[in-house]
């Protein structure tokens, strides 16, 4: 032990204080710099607003849709799929028809809880809502599932059919049917209504911009 | 070399801590052990999504965050609370004190724990990485934290020498930071969100520095502890440790944000992450060269092999972050199991084994107590070096195939779960046998403290098993 001391006789370690405020700087200075220096650049974001239109973009969610994203967090949906369409020669996000642009942190600047999400086992889904078109077809995926994705079958129930059946069944047996619980109808409003405005201006701008620059580096 | 501590040589510094030493150390298995059983379902449905689909509480969005916040707020955060305790009162030179508020703060911090992971599992998450536990039971673990903290504090504060070693800077540094991370990571991203992509920065800065500020520097502090105590021999270069350890923790706190490249954040962002992942090979070069003697595997010593695969595992997985963090690599294996499987090489491979090490070490010092069965650690070491190898690579490999079929964007999702399916099938092999490993591990511990109570259950040789 003895030796240790010796052979690491730096000053600063041998004080006590210095280590402290050493230890909360690291993390002061990371902290301030990732949070607050993103909280700057970008907390004053602000809607677009788009006056042939007479409406400010990105449009805020409807109640309903907001609902679902709550089951959306709920069930985990993040862990497979992605909310971030990235830009042209990064990924084939755009040859897969994610999206026609990239998404800009303007897209969020709304969104309560941000779900980004870290995998893709499944689809990126920022505009889902352009490439399912009906509850309909929302409810089938969740109710079926696919070879990549599980069946969702405790979002629907059994129940006696009608006369006239109900036009959100997925399925029927005999004289019951199968219908999307209140839970998987908000999530299919969420789904559906996950689709990205136009080109923001200011963004298209700066990537044009920043586009003819590139190509005149190559030259 | 150590000699064997039999019920004599366990000294009053040990021992007297030894009650909540013991509950931190159980319940630290018993999340282990959660989270492994967790891990094999999450690997399973992997591969066959329809695994359990009928149940509600067991969606994949679920088991894979009731999983990771068992083993990093169960099993991590009871193992990290044990060793560098452990480590600060051996060092301060005095029996730990408030060690009534110890046993009342784990006693809190796992209700807290067991009741989030409930809450997640009846649909609660937040949905946030690393910080899936509902809002409302933060601020119970925050003050079960500072009650646990307290002896690790006043070791600090009272200790009898004025100079300081290595492994207390990492300890401290660990015990400071993670109440500061977690504080500010519920503050901007439960109570008060930050606007839009904002979170998504304060998310990857949180979760890099659960790791990075907090679980890694309580494995460094064994290892600095453990490495001259096993081989005998003092630290290699141990002028160089101050700058290893300014390193860790002035550059690692920046590389979090080398996830979000390509994501809808200023292009600084993941930059600086990347850069900064870049510089802190500079601390990969001095944790080798200090611990070297470390490094050379066990020769007959298990405990020691214990430390020496975390070490390895630790400076690789550096390397490897540095590497695959570029553009060119992340193009392919963003969003997909690589990064799973470096983040496993990193909890797995590096903290749990040094920590792994530490338990060997500590256990017998604290009951007065030999490890009952050799061949039991050695088996744990066995299972445990093969199920993490396994698991790692495949889980590397499968998002090499998930990755390229993701750049082809004809390939189906369909096809890609295909190509990945066997790699996944070998993933979930290896958490089976981690499994297995962790079993033999627990089956162990109980048998010692059994053996505490009856003598008749432990070993009858008087060598302590983790000394040879």
């Amino acid at each position: 032990m003895g030796k240790h001391i010796r052979l690491g006789g730096i000053r600063v370690m041998k004080n006590g204080l210095l280590l402290f405020i050493g230890i909360f700087a690291a993390i002061g200075l990371s902290w301030a710099g990732l949070a607050l220096g993103t909280n700057a650049q970008l907390g004053g974001l602000a809607p677009y607003y788009d006056q042939l239109e007479n409406r400010a973009f990105p449009e805020r969610a409807p109640g309903i849709a907001s609902r679902g994203k709550l089951v959306y967090e709920d069930l985990g949906c993040a862990s497979c799929h992605t909310q971030a369409v990235r830009r042209p020669g990064f990924g084939s996000d755009q040859d897969r028809k994610w999206g026609d642009r990239q998404s800009y942190a303007r897209d969020y600047i709304h969104q309560e809880r941000v779900q980004l999400g870290l995998s893709r086992i499944g689809p990126d889904l920022t505009n889902v809502g352009s490439r399912l078109k009906s509850p309909d077809d929302v409810f089938k995926l969740l109710y079926h599932g696919t070879a990549a994705m599980p069946a969702y079958a405790f979002l629907f129930e059994e129940r006696p059919a009608l006369a006239q059946p109900s036009p959100k069944a997925v399925g029927r047996s005999g004289d019951r049917e199968i219908v999307p619980t209140p839970r998987a109808e908000v999530l299919a409003a969420y789904l559906l209504s996950l689709n990205s405005p136009a080109d923001y201006p200011v963004e298209k701008a700066e990537n044009t911009m920043a586009a003819v620059k590139k190509e005149g580096e190559h030259k | 070399m150590i000699s064997a501590p039999s019920n004599v040589a366990a000294s009053e510094t040990d021992t007297t801590a030894r009650g909540p030493l013991v509950l931190l150390l159980v319940s630290a298995l018993g999340w282990l052990l959660v989270s492994g059983v967790l891990a094999l379902i999450a690997t399973i449905q992997l591969h066959t999504p329809g695994f359990m689909a009928a149940c509600p509480w067991l969606t994949y969005g679920h088991t894979q965050a009731v999983q990771e916040t068992a083993f990093i707020y169960g099993w991590a955060a009871n193992s990290a609370f044990a060793v560098s305790l452990w480590i600060l009162g051996r060092l301060g030179g005095a029996p730990l004190r408030g060690l009534g508020l110890l046993t009342v703060g784990t006693v809190f911090w796992n209700l807290g724990v067991t009741i989030g992971i409930v809450c997640i599992m009846l649909g609660e998450a937040t949905a946030v990485s690393f910080l899936q536990i509902p809002a409302y039971i933060h601020p119970l673990l925050l003050v079960a934290y500072a009650a646990i903290a307290t002896p690790g504090v006043l070791a600090w504060t009272g200790r009898r020498q004025q100079g300081t070693f290595a492994s207390q800077w990492y300890a401290v540094a660990a015990l400071f930071l993670f109440p500061w991370l977690y504080s500010a990571a519920q503050m901007m991203l439960l109570v008060a969100p930050v606007r839009g992509v904002g979170q998504a920065v304060v998310a990857a800065w949180f979760a890099q520095n659960l790791l990075s500020l907090w679980l890694i520097p309580t494995a460094l502090a064994a290892a600095y502890y453990l490495v001259p105590k096993l081989t005998g021999r003092v630290i290699a270069n141990y002028d160089f440790a101050p700058h290893g350890f300014w390193a860790l923790l002035f550059f690692g706190a920046w590389t979090g944000t080398r996830h979000l490249i390509g994501g809808p954040v200023p292009a600084w962002i993941p930059t600086v992450g990347i850069v900064t992942t870049l510089v802190l090979l500079f601390h990969y070069v001095i944790v080798a060269l200090n611990l070297r003697a470390g490094l050379g595997g066990g020769r007959g010593n298990v405990v020691l092999g214990f430390v020496s695969f975390g070490l390895l595992a630790y400076v690789i997985g550096g390397l490897l972050d540095a590497i695959f963090s570029f553009r060119v690599f992340a193009e392919v294996l963003q969003f997909t199991y690589f990064p799973v499987a470096q983040l496993k090489l990193a909890v797995m491979g590096a903290y749990s084994f040094l920590i792994f090490g530490a338990i060997y070490y500590l256990t017998p010092r604290i009951t007065g107590v030999a490890w009952p069965s050799t061949s039991l650690i050695r088996a744990h070491f066995g299972l445990a070096v093969l199920g993490t190898v396994v698991t790692v690579v495949s889980l590397a490999a499968a998002g090499w195939v998930q990755g390229k079929g993701l750049g082809d964007p004809v390939m189906t999702f369909a096809s890609i779960a295909a190509a990945t399916r066997p790699w996944l099938l070998a993933a979930t092999a290896g958490e089976a046998i981690l499994l297995f490993g962790s079993i033999v591990l627990t089956v162990h511990f109980v048998r010692l403290q059994a053996a505490t109570v009856c003598p008749a259950w432990g070993s009858t040789s008087a060598l302590e098993a983790s000394a040879s």
